[in-house]
Order: structure tokens, then sequence, then C-alpha cells
């Protein structure tokens, strides 16, 4: 196991991850990463109806040093086109 | 030993000498339990339940995909498992957060206490329907709380539960328990909240550090969490 500090980064500023988490492995740090954004974002939606994506979380390791940074925008698949959900009558 | 179990009881209640005694009768031995640590799983037989005197215990219950939800905290002067007295097994674990000291109260002491002492009977039917009033606003701040007001809530409620047993004043209190751990409280993860406890430390509302919580605006904070004590039942009367 390796310990992981995952800090988050977005329009409230840096919040720097104190306690850090242990993980098998750094794959396994970026799926609770991609949770964490699906977390956040979620909660903006249905509290604001905001979807920011203007955001990312840096995984560091014991020493600090940055191993990987995911932006909310890859943490998320986009779809949409221009019919807004209506069928064409 | 039992102080902070009278302290709960008679915050509520009227608890004779007599009363008192009959409780103290039904303890068995304190046993001490390191943190994190498991002590009953789902289906297993009980011939007793178990009253905290020190530390904080989870009832929790594991996804496969290896999520965890804690579905109540117990604090010292808490039964973590009362219910067990008539479901005999449960349907969920229970686990230490933190080191802890606790006494297992046989099933057949409880009832013995039932049978001598209908007001004490009561007073432990109480508790259940306690217990089952936390769960319920558990259940409205999973549902319907956002992640701040949810996390906001839990801090308030911990205040309550724990100054009534002398652990908590207005402004702190220790809670001993990891990020990680608050978030399975939550539903969310803790990377998540800790995002929103940097917000609530902005806000000059509440900070949850190094296992303490300090709480800068406890009338700011109840109201961000739109916290009604009424559910904790702190009135003293006749059960």
């Amino acid at each position: 196991m390796t310990r992981y500090y995952l800090d988050v980064i977005n329009g409230l500023g840096l919040a720097r991850d104190q306690e850090g988490e242990e993980f098998p492995n750094l794959a396994a740090a970026r799926d609770k990463a991609a949770q964490s954004i699906w977390s956040i974002l979620s909660d903006e939606l249905k509290s604001a109806g905001l979807i920011n994506l203007q955001g990312r979380i840096e995984i560091a390791d014991r020493q600090g040093s940055i191993v990987l940074t995911l932006p909310f925008r890859e943490a998320v698949d986009i779809r949409h086109d221009d019919s807004s959900g209506q069928e064409d009558t | 030993m039992i102080e902070k179990y009278l302290m709960k009881l008679r915050a509520r209640d009227e608890i004779s000498h007599e009363e008192e005694q009959a409780l103290r009768d039904a303890v068995g031995e304190v046993v001490h339990y390191p943190a994190d640590h498991t002590f009953i799983v789902p289906g297993q037989r009980l011939n007793f339940s178990t009253l905290l005197l020190e530390g904080i215990v989870a009832r929790y219950k594991d996804l496969s995909d290896g999520q965890r939800q804690i579905t109540e905290l117990h604090v010292a002067g808490d039964f973590a498992d009362l219910h067990s007295f008539t479901l005999k097994h449960l349907d969920h674990s229970v686990m230490t957060l933190t080191p802890t000291k606790i006494v297992q109260v046989p099933h057949e002491k409880l009832k013995g206490i039932t049978e001598r002492h209908p007001h004490l009977a009561r007073v432990l039917w109480f508790s259940t329907n306690l217990d089952a009033a936390i769960h319920r606003e558990w259940e409205v701040s999973l549902g319907r709380r956002n992640a701040i007001q949810r996390t906001a809530h839990i801090f308030c409620e911990l205040q309550v539960r724990l100054g009534i047993v002398g652990l908590a004043s207005e402004q702190e209190y220790a809670l001993p328990i990891t990020q990680v751990e608050l978030a399975e409280c939550l539903g969310l993860t803790s990377v998540h909240v800790n995002r929103v406890l940097k917000d609530l430390r902005e806000r000059g509302l509440v900070e949850f550090r190094g296992g303490r919580v300090t709480i800068a605006d406890l009338a700011g904070l109840r109201r961000l969490a739109e916290f009604d004590p009424a559910y904790l039942y702190l009135d003293r009367q006749s059960r």
C-alpha cells in the first residue's frame, strides 16, 4: 500500500489533503480522484445547477511530488447534441 | 464505570438509586479494543449488548465494490447495539474508530431488568427509539442535504451528543476519527469532504483538524445545517 495525497484545485482555490489515504497502486488513487470529482460536481449540480469543469485533482506522494494530475473534464464523459432531448415532430 | 451512561439517561429521565444499582449489577468486565476493530459482524449470534465507556464506535454496512456507509456513530455512554437484545443478531457490522473501552451487558441480565424494573425497561426502549430518531435524521441528510449542510449537521449533532456526557463545549470537542471515516458517515469521498471542510473553515463556522472540532460560530453552523436538536429528545420527563 502507498499513501497518496489528493489535493483539489478549483474555483474555491486549493484544498490540500493533510491526511492522505492508503491505496494499493496509483490507478486506485486515480479512481478515487475520479469518484471525488463526480461527487463534487454532482453536489454543485444538485444545489446550484452548476457544472464547473474548471478544476483538477493533483495526486502527490509522501514526498510531496505530484505523480498524477486529473483535470475535472477528463474525469467525465460529456455527451450533448442540438436536439435538447426533443424528438423531431 | 457507567457514569456517562447514567448522565445520558438522567438527561432524559429520573433514575432512582435502586435502578442505578440494577444497571451497575448488569455490566460485565471492562474490555479494551484497539482502533479499527470490528467486534460485531452481521448474522453473528449475540447474547450480550455492548455499552461504550470511552471512544467512538460506528455501525456500518459494506457494499461489494468496497464502498462503506457508516449509519450511526456512537459516543461514550451509548449502547452500540441495545437492539441486539431483541434482534439476537444484527444486519450490520459494528467497529471501533478509536481505541475504545467497553463493557458487555449480558442479554440475560437485560431480561432480568425488564422483568423486575418496568420503568428501566421503558428507558431502554426510549434508547432504541432515540437511535431510530438519529437514523431518520441521517437519512434526511443523506437524501436531501447538500454536502456542506450534511457535514455541518453531523458536527452539530455530535456537539450535542458529546455535550450531554460532558465531552463537548459550545466551542470544541475531540473527534479523533479520520477524514475517510467522516466521509463514510456522509456518503461522500474524503477528498470531497476535505474541500467542504475548507469551505466551512473559510466561512468562519467550524474547523476539523487533528481529531478536534473547533466551532467558531455555533449559531451560524446550526443555521447552515438547519439543525434542530428536537430529534435528540433533550427534555427530562417520566418515560
